[in-house]
Order: structure tokens, then sequence, then C-alpha cells
């Protein structure tokens, strides 16, 4: 897949995993990688731009094996953006959709 | 590649950094690690599925200097952020040292022009003063109207100036998501 358009797609994937629960790096790290695949090390600059951009805040969290896990919590403004996203995705595919619809059919 | 060998290559990625950004940086990716380790994996393989450090690190870098410049514009922060997206791919050396480049050479020639404008009179000065026979009342009229023209000029390259410095730096952000996908699992 093109690289560029996972990039966006990664962030649109982290958002929503964000939206209903709070989760640290390595949890979102892999629910997005078990789908998509990625280079696991890029989500951390992405989500380190997320937090500079008030999007997430993030707080620790003793974990009962092992140490403390950096949690991310999607703010106000990040579920606005969020909102954006899914909107702007769903129109998008909507169209690409009806794009390959008309060209399978036409064939 | 082990653990320790990525943290120190990513370490070594992020030089320029503050001290502290390179430790919330290393931070993540220990954590990665031992959450990994915990789960059976071995350092190898999240090593491996992390990606390449030097990439990564060059990611962090060209975020980091691109925020520097916004918070503060100054020649040597918008030149530690054109090295650092340069450094993100070979392609931007020419996307973007290429436009710099003749920015920057437009923006001093301009600027040059309007310095020797302005001391236009003080040359026909000098020329009375070396060639005294030569003085025409033309000449220091003509100088002092370039003189003003000099003195508009440079004025207006100070807005102009700060104008094209982020409009730039608006360039160089549309860069780095261009070439953000640099970083692809193979």
């Amino acid at each position: 897949m093109n690289v560029q358009f996972k990039k966006g797609v990664l962030e649109l994937c982290v958002l929503v995993l964000l939206d209903k629960q709070d989760r640290y790096g390595y949890e979102l790290v892999q629910k997005i990688s078990d789908r998509i695949e990625i280079s696991e090390g890029t989500v951390y600059p992405l989500l380190r731009r997320l937090t500079k951009e008030e999007y997430f805040t993030t707080y620790l969290k003793e974990s009962t094996e092992g140490p403390s896990r950096k949690y991310y919590r999607l703010t106000e403004k990040g579920k606005r953006y969020l909102n954006e996203l899914v909107n702007e995705w769903r129109e998008f595919s909507n169209a690409v959709n009806e794009l390959i619809k008309e060209g399978v059919s036409s064939d | 590649m082990t653990k320790d060998e990525f943290l120190n290559k990513l370490n070594e990625a992020l030089r320029g950094l503050s001290l502290n950004e390179r430790r919330d940086i290393l931070q993540d990716y220990e954590e990665h690690f031992v959450i990994g380790l915990e789960e059976g994996k071995t350092e190898a393989e999240i090593a491996e599925r992390l990606g390449s450090p030097s990439s990564i690190g060059k990611d962090l870098l060209a975020s980091y200097h691109i925020d520097r410049v916004e918070q503060s514009v100054t020649s040597g922060n918008i030149i530690r952020a054109i090295w650092a997206v340069i450094g993100l791919s070979f392609f931007n050396l020419i996307i973007v040292l290429g436009p710099f480049v003749a920015l920057v050479g437009v923006i001093c020639g301009l600027w040059v022009a309007s310095l020797g404008f302005t001391l236009a009179p003080l040359l026909v000065i000098f020329d009375f003063l070396v060639h005294p026979g030569t003085f025409e009342f033309f000449h220091l009229f003509v100088s002092i109207a370039l003189c003003g023209l000099g003195i508009l000029l440079g004025i207006s390259m100070f807005f102009v100036t700060k104008v094209l410095n982020k409009g730039f730096i608006r360039y160089l952000k549309f860069n780095v998501s261009l070439v953000r996908g640099g970083l692809k699992h193979e």
C-alpha cells in the first residue's frame, strides 16, 4: 500500500482507538499492527506529535506486571479532530467505493 | 539487533535534541521493549518490528526542529530545520534546498540593492572629493532619489523577509508530511 496514504490513516487509527478508552503505547501499536502492516516504531513519533498538538494528554499508571506505563487520553480538541477525520474518511472511502463499483460493473 | 543496540542507535540519531526530550523518547521505546519481552517476544523480534532506529530518529528530529523554528525564527533555527528535513530523504535535497537557495539569493540580492541605493549620495560625495572638477548637480539629485528608493526598498524588504520566513516554514512542514512515509516496513 502507498506509504504516505498509510501514514495519514495511522493518525485516524490512533485517534479512533483512544475514543472509547485510554490506552498505552504498546497496546495502540499492537492493535494497529494486527490489522495493518506498519513499522511499529513510527507510531511513537506520531503519538508525540499529536500530544504536542494537544489532541492527547498522557499519564503514567502502574501495571500489575513490571514498570508503569504511559497512557494516552483523548482531549476535547482531539475528539473534534477525530470527528473531522472520520467524516473525511467516510466521504473519501464512499467516493472510492463508488468508483470501484462503476469500474467493475462496466467491464 | 538487541534492545540496547536499538536504543543506542536511536539515541545517537537524536543528537541535537535536548536531554529531557531524548530521555522521554527513549523511555517510550524502552517501555515498548519491556512489555514485548513480558509477552514472550525476543529483543531481536521487537527491534525488527519497530523498524530502523535511525529513520525513526530522523523523523523525530525533523519535527523537533520545525517546532523550534515556529517558536522563534532565527537563522540558526531555520538552517537546523532545513538540515533535519533534508535528512529525511535524498529527494528532499533537491526539493528543499533548491527553492531555499533561490529564495535566499533573491532576498540577499534585494537587500544589497537597497543598501547600494541608500549609499549612492556618499559615492557622489566621494567622487567629488577625488575628482573635484567633475561635480554635477544632476548626479547629486539622482543619487538622492536613489537613496530614497533604497530606504523604501529596505523597509519593504524587512517585511518581505519576515513573510518569506513564515512561508518557508510552512513549506518545510508540508515537505515533512510529504516524506513522512520514508519509514516503511519492508
